[in-house]
């Protein structure tokens, strides 16, 4: 069998295509390998520099600059850092600020918690109702609160005074118009709105919680009490973990609270961070003063997430 | 991929960033070129808080009298948001070259906000031609006035009144036409101790409420918070001598501190009869009387306030909403015409008061006869027009400056203080002015 002679190809385009590409295809084919995985990322990195770096790098410069909102901003250094220094209503809002983070964490996390716990309670009935009762204040309108929480709390007609003068003698405690009671009236709204919303939470992680080791710690004898501390405080760590840093972080930028039942007030007794940003920058067009205010809170914010996303060991996995 | 770098491609990201970010704020630069409009069929951006100016407006460009011989055919595209939001957002339109409203409605505490750094001659039109014809018959331009400019035209006179419930002062033997307030104050006391009943209120809720009630009666004596040149002139005799006077109402109980005198405080002591009277302007009649106690109707009735006994005037004034026009646009002219024509007419004016009851703001009106003849069914058939005719010709003028948001965030503690008697007023407003001054000097 011989090999047939070899036919001539006809010339046709096809035919003539090297086996190579031409050099302008060569260049894209080359290089489209390289970039596609670019291009497919690219959108995170474009919307994360336009919607976060940018609008943080504007307000660095925002900050070192005078600026009513109209016209030229002014460059002025680090002149509004210093004068949020001294500034007697800053600092009383960094430590009204300071007094909701410490209550939110020291109250209404364990409350939260508690709440949860008993909703895990076994037999219990209308567990839903109970979550949706807990859970109902996150959803409501602001403007209902309000109007309902300045009618519980009002001095001359409010609930909470006639109830304390029909049952135990006295009702003249002025809620929103004394200092002191009206911080108290802030606290108690937070509790009431946030602590169902964290219960969820906790009612989630509480029934990841492996039913075993209660078996096993009731076993060794441990009683309710013992079981909670040595089977569900432990179990729980991770989502206690993660809640403590969100409640952290939310809380140093609180404003709904303070600003829906005083605007701040009596005087500036109730004034948050978050607030004080506002009223520099929607109230009296210091836009350049509110940015100071803001990187500062930021920074804080940021120290503060970070510490405690390492002390409480978020996202370490410690099986 | 030897050539290309993954830092390469980041500076690319950065780079197409900033070339994104630049396109708007080099539209910004540029000025706008729309030709204006000069006649024909305009479509006016409004922007305002109250429903009562929308009906007002399109009441008015359907009102064929009013606006006989305009070369324009009006026509209206509303935008309705909280007051703090129409200036937020239009300042922040404005920095964006995007779409600011034709014709704005500003709140009288919000017009301090372009009071500074020249916002003010930067964004609004200058009435200062249209309004000159009128000269003195034109009231309540001071408080939207910037360095002797006008730039708004308030919608209400806000005229400060005594409204009193007669079949309680019958009752109680409170005579209707008490000269003073010290006199007034003593029925008061009375009333208080016999029958828990008040004469008035004081408002302790946020710092804006509190101030306001302050300067309502620091007006009507005669005093203010600035002078004409935006001077600060809260340091007075006036001002320690209301705030005297309020705090011995309130520890007496001739008057009724409530949070404020819209909400739901309010209307429990209107409703329960524990506040016989109450010192407030002309639109509470709507928005507080009427909207809390409908069944209280023909019981009420109002007169101009009592004088203080160390002077001032019979009048006094709280709020408003001035409107004034954008410039630059190409509806400028077409909604500075029509705001001639509602704010500046006869007609527009009788219009304004009969679509949503605002007072007019031209003094002769106040002798109209179609107004005069008016009577309020609700103050048992009143004619409201010889009390506002009073009062109009005595009112005080309320100034205002950039640095009024500051005054008011740190004089409603002090204030406050007075009225609760944890601080002397001397001491009250010692302590207000310290933290203005400590505040504003930045």
């Amino acid at each position: 069998m011989t090999a047939p002679p070899p036919t001539r190809a006809p010339a046709t385009a096809s035919a003539r295509l090297p086996l190579t590409p031409a050099p302008s295809r060569s260049w894209w084919s080359r290089r489209q390998r390289g970039w596609a995985p670019y291009v497919f990322i690219s959108p995170f990195y474009v919307l994360y520099g336009l919607f976060l770096l940018v609008p943080i790098l504007i307000g660095l410069y925002l900050s070192c600059t005078e600026w009513a909102g109209l016209g030229t901003p002014r460059w002025v250094g680090l002149r509004n850092y210093r004068d949020l220094s001294g500034d007697h209503s800053f600092w009383t809002a960094v430590a009204n600020t300071g007094l909701y983070i410490v209550f939110t964490l020291c109250v209404v996390l364990p409350a939260s918690l508690l709440i949860a716990q008993a909703l895990n309670a076994r037999g219990l009935r209308g567990r839903d109702l109970f979550r949706l009762t807990y859970f109902m204040p996150v959803v409501i309108s602001p403007i209902v609160i309000t109007l309902v929480f300045g009618l519980f709390f009002d001095t001359e007609f409010g609930l909470l005074n006639a109830v304390g003068q029909a049952l135990f003698g006295f009702g003249g405690i002025d809620w929103l118009g004394s200092p002191g009671w009206a911080r108290v009236t802030v606290v108690v709204l937070v509790l009431w709105r946030w602590t169902g919303y964290l219960t969820i939470f906790f009612l989630a992680g509480l029934q990841n919680v492996p039913k075993e080791l209660y078996e096993a710690a009731a076993l060794d004898g441990a009683g309710p009490i013992s079981r909670f501390r040595n089977v569900t405080l432990p179990s729980l760590r991770p989502v206690t973990a993660f809640v403590a840093v969100t409640v952290l972080v939310s809380t140093a930028q609180i404003f709904d609270e303070p600003f829906l039942l005083a605007q701040g007030g009596p005087g500036e007794s109730t004034l948050s961070v978050a607030m004080f940003i506002f009223r520099a920058g929607f109230q009296r067009q210091q836009l350049g003063y509110a940015a100071a205010a803001g990187v500062l809170l930021f920074v804080a914010v940021f120290v503060l997430g970070r510490l405690a996303m390492r002390l409480l060991g978020v996202g370490r996995d410690d099986r | 991929m030897s050539d290309l770098s993954r830092r390469s491609v980041l500076r690319a990201g950065v780079g197409a960033g900033a070339g994104l970010l630049t396109v708007p704020a080099l539209a910004a630069c540029g000025a706008s070129s729309a030709a204006p409009v000069r006649s024909g069929r305009v479509r006016i951006s409004l922007w305002t808080h109250d429903p009562g100016y929308i009906k007002t407006f399109r009441t008015a460009i359907r009102d064929t009298g009013l606006m006989r011989g305009s070369r324009f055919d009006y026509g209206l595209k509303v935008t309705s948001a909280a007051p703090g939001d129409v200036m937020t957002r239009m300042i922040a339109q404005a920095v964006a070259d995007g779409n600011t409203p034709d014709l704005a409605g500003l709140v009288i505490d919000q017009f301090p906000r372009v009071m500074g750094s020249s916002i003010a001659r930067n964004l609004f039109v200058d009435l200062g031609d249209t309004v000159r014809p009128f000269g003195d018959d034109l009231l309540k331009l001071v408080p939207y006035t910037v360095d002797g400019v006008p730039y708004g035209l308030d919608s209400d006179n806000s005229i400060t009144v005594l409204y009193y419930r007669q079949d309680l002062f019958e009752k109680y033997r409170v005579p209707e036409q008490v000269a003073t307030w010290e006199e007034f104050l003593e029925h008061g006391e009375r009333l208080s101790k016999d029958h828990e009943v008040s004469v008035g209120m004081v408002s302790t809720g946020d710092n804006g409420s509190i101030v306001n009630g302050f300067l309502q009666f620091l007006l009507q004596r005669g005093g203010g918070f600035f002078d004409e040149a935006g001077h600060l002139v809260l340091d007075s005799p006036e001002a320690l001598e209301v705030l005297r006077f309020m705090a011995r109402g309130v520890r007496s109980g001739a008057l009724l501190a409530l949070p404020d005198p819209y909400g739901s405080a309010c209307a429990a002591a209107l409703k329960s009869g524990r506040l016989a009277a109450t010192a407030m302007p002309n639109w509470y009649n709507a928005y507080g009387l009427q909207a809390n106690v409908p069944d209280q109707k023909g019981r009420w009735r109002m007169r101009t306030l009592p004088r203080f006994a160390g002077g001032g005037h019979i009048g006094s004034t709280l709020g408003g909403t001035a409107f004034a026009v954008l410039k630059d646009k190409p509806h400028s002219q077409a909604a500075l015409e029509l705001l001639r024509r509602v704010y500046l007419s006869r007609e527009g004016q009788i219009l304004r008061y009969k679509s949503g009851g605002f007072l007019p703001t031209l003094k002769h009106l106040y002798q109209d006869p179609e107004l005069v003849a008016t009577e309020d069914a609700y103050l048992g058939g009143q004619p409201v027009f010889d009390v506002y005719g009073e009062a109009a010709a005595d009112l005080p003028l309320f100034y205002q400056a950039p640095g009024m948001q500051i005054l008011a965030d740190v004089l409603g503690g002090p204030v406050l203080d007075v009225l609760k008697g944890r601080t002397s007023p001397d001491a009250a407003l010692q302590a207000g002015l310290r933290a203005y001054r400590q505040q504003v000097k930045r």
